[in-house]
């Protein structure tokens, strides 16, 4: 079987068969052959057949969009996204980059605590914005670049969940 | 007024307890009580309803809301579930009202034994102007500050009076206040204004008294605290200073205990000094005296907390007494017989993380949401004080984020960090961030291993991180994840509609069967 998998920013092309308990993976020009336990539901154990025998263990979370597929192993989580037979995905993220206008959203659920700024007004890069209380911690949400506030979505006091768009800043 | 004499006696031996506390402490307390033989009785918010404390006490009693003013911080609701489960004492734990006079005041008003200090105490401790006079009044020295609380009233110009009499960097704090919160550095007598006021503003909403005091900043400082035990009859027993300087924004993320700052000469002067300040305000049940210490080993009263204390397992490692068994044994008028060595003499090491619902790559901003999935540490040496953040529940907005604390003994310093950075390679949390990747990192910093750091310490070198990731995940595990990737993608294929469940609600029962090996 072939499957496209994105890791990180890049598209692998993959071959996978199996046999019992082993799977003979076909990745980046690579053969690797893997035996397979499954510890639980979500959680796999493998072992890479050769010299070295190396031992993993992998959850695996299907989060988010389809196919997309977080996998917690010891040094972290890794994000991969096994796309569909026809190689489509979801929307491409927009990129951190320092161009176009910035959206600040809400990191959290939490309260508004003060607004800090109104439309038309200048800001400094790492100027304060909203302060968004959450677990009785005060949070100041500052200005990644400096700009124009364009817009301002959220009046004091009010309940804002994790995503909501505060402010926009040109 | 419900004196402490008047629940001496037989008839409070077999007490049965409310725990007016949610979390971890409140777990802690319920383990201790059924040791004993107690009946325990839980209160909850509406969100808390499936919360361990809940399910692990023998009664549960609702208190409607969620937020703490209408929960845990309702005086009138925790005293009526009392009266309701006919519970005999009440433990505070830590937070919410355990540090409040008002509430010790209507347990004894109500006839229940408040498992703490006496009210006068709390009071008189938890204002700092007051104890920073009491701590005076035992001829133990104060960090240099104002002695008295600025007047609500008083102008920026005699704000600005003060701050120049006492001597920049100045620290504007509450005088209600604690944990980091109500507080501001000031360095430049130009921020003097907006500090005040966020100070003011933060220990109004915080402590619902906005009274603000000033106090030198003293120069890198270690944060040296004494934990104690005090009965009834006025004895009082110190224990081994814990060490509480890795801090992040004042607020402690890890503690150790002893300090290797602390010599033996040093260790006697600090658990006399807090005999003292504990003596002068008739002290009785847990507490602790706060002190920093410069360089040379001058120590200063800082603050009493009035309460058991978060960090209170590394002093049970590292003594072998259970705090929480004699806060209960002193409640019921029990007298302490603890040996007085105790206090100068550590059985080995011990240090505590404080694991947080926070994202360390986003500026350590709260995570709250639903956990789908963990793998939890065991092992020699180590002990896991956890609230219940168990999968399939959410961890609450309302509340502190601190969903575990990890903690390790060992026969050395470097046996217990050893210990602790392997426990924390083992940790896993699936589906909320956790300050579990800061740890790691901390580990590896040579001035901690080496014991070479004070109360700055980990604002500068988070600093001197400039926005590195704490999350880095080596190519090799990017491949690893690629392979099990395919794997699942296979199974999945193969499987067809008997695949495992779609979507995060499913995922979350999926992950209910939870890895708890390693152990």
């Amino acid at each position: 079987m072939h499957f496209d998998i994105e890791v990180g920013d890049r598209v692998h092309r993959v071959s996978v068969e199996r046999d019992g308990t082993r799977y003979r993976i076909e990745a980046d020009g690579r053969v690797e052959l893997v035996d397979v336990a499954r510890v639980d539901r979500c959680t796999l154990s493998l072992v890479v057949l050769g010299e070295r025998q190396a031992s993993h263990e992998a959850a695996l979370l299907e989060r988010g969009e389809p196919g997309e597929v977080e996998v917690y192993l010891r040094a972290g989580v890794v994000r991969t996204r096994v796309r569909d037979a026809r190689g489509r995905r979801g929307g491409a993220a927009a990129g951190p980059g320092g161009e176009g206008p910035q959206r600040v959203a809400a990191p959290m659920p939490g309260k508004i605590v003060k607004v800090l700024v109104a439309p038309g007004d200048e800001v400094r890069p790492r100027q304060g914005l909203v302060v968004v209380e959450a677990m009785k911690m005060e949070n100041e949400l500052r200005a990644a670049r400096g700009g124009r506030v364009a817009s301002v979505h959220v009046q004091e006091g009010a309940l804002v969940e994790a995503g909501r768009l505060l402010v926009v800043i040109e | 007024m419900l004196e402490y004499g008047d629940v001496i006696g037989g008839s409070c031996l077999s007490m049965k307890v409310l725990i007016a506390n949610r979390g971890e402490i409140a777990v802690r307390v319920i383990r201790a009580c059924r040791e004993m033989g107690l009946p325990t009785v839980a209160v909850y918010s509406d969100c808390d309803r499936a919360a361990l404390h809940v399910r692990y006490a023998d009664e549960a009693y609702p208190l409607g809301g969620n937020a703490p003013a209408d929960s845990y911080l309702r005086i009138d609701k925790l005293v009526d579930a009392a009266r309701r489960s006919g519970a005999d004492a009440v433990h505070p734990g830590y937070g919410f009202l355990a540090e409040n006079e008002a509430f010790a005041r209507a347990c004894a008003d109500a006839g229940l034994v408040f498992v703490g200090p006496p009210a006068g105490a709390i009071e008189r401790m938890g204002s700092k102007t007051a104890a920073r006079q009491a701590a005076l009044a035992a001829g133990v020295p104060v960090v240099p500050g104002t002695t008295e609380p600025l007047p609500p009233g008083a102008t920026e110009a005699e704000i600005a009076a003060a701050a120049d009499h006492v001597g920049y960097p100045i620290f504007v704090k509450a005088v209600a206040g604690g944990g980091g919160k109500g507080m501001r550095l000031v360095a430049d007598p130009a921020d003097l204004p907006s500090a005040v006021r966020a100070a003011r503003s933060e220990a109004g909403s915080s402590f619902g008294d906005p009274a603000i005091y000033i106090e030198r900043q003293l120069v890198r400082p270690r944060h040296i605290e004494i934990q104690l035990l005090a009965d009834a009859a006025g004895t009082v027993v110190p224990f081994v200073e814990r060490e509480c300087s890795i801090q992040r924004r004042h607020q402690k993320v890890l503690e150790e205990s002893p300090s290797v700052a602390v010599t033996p000469d040093t260790r006697r002067a600090l658990a006399e000094a807090a005999s003292a300040v504990a003596r002068t305000v008739g002290y009785v049940n847990a507490g602790t005296i706060e002190f920093l210490m410069d360089a040379d080993g001058r120590f200063y009263f800082l603050e009493m907390n009035t309460r058991l204390q978060v960090e209170h397992p590394i002093t049970e490692l590292v003594s072998g007494v259970d705090l929480v068994r004699w806060q209960l044994r002193i409640a019921r008028g029990e007298r302490l017989d603890l040996p007085a060595e105790l206090a100068l003499s550590p059985r080995g090491h011990a240090v505590e993380c404080r694991i947080y619902a926070e994202d360390p790559d986003n500026g350590f901003l709260p995570s709250p949401g639903l956990l789908l999935g963990r793998r939890v540490p065991g092992g020699p040496g180590i002990r896991r004080d956890d609230g219940g953040a168990t999968p399939g529940l959410e961890v609450p907005i309302y509340y502190d984020p601190l969903i575990a604390k990890l903690t390790a003994w060992g026969a050395s310093r470097q046996e217990a960090i050893e210990r602790l950075g392997r426990a924390l390679g083992e940790y896993e949390v699936r589906g909320i961030k956790t300050s579990i990747p800061f740890f790691r990192w901390l580990f590896q910093n040579d001035d901690f291993r080496g014991g070479r750091f004070d109360t700055t310490f980990l604002d500068r070198e988070l600093a001197a991180r400039n926005g590195a990731p704490f999350v880095t995940v080596p190519a090799e595990a990017e491949h690893v994840a690629l392979l099990a990737a395919a794997v699942h993608a296979f199974d999945r294929a193969s499987a067809g509609s008997a695949a495992p469940g779609r979507g995060p609600a499913a995922s979350a029962w999926k992950t209910a069967g939870r890895v708890e090996g390693l152990r």
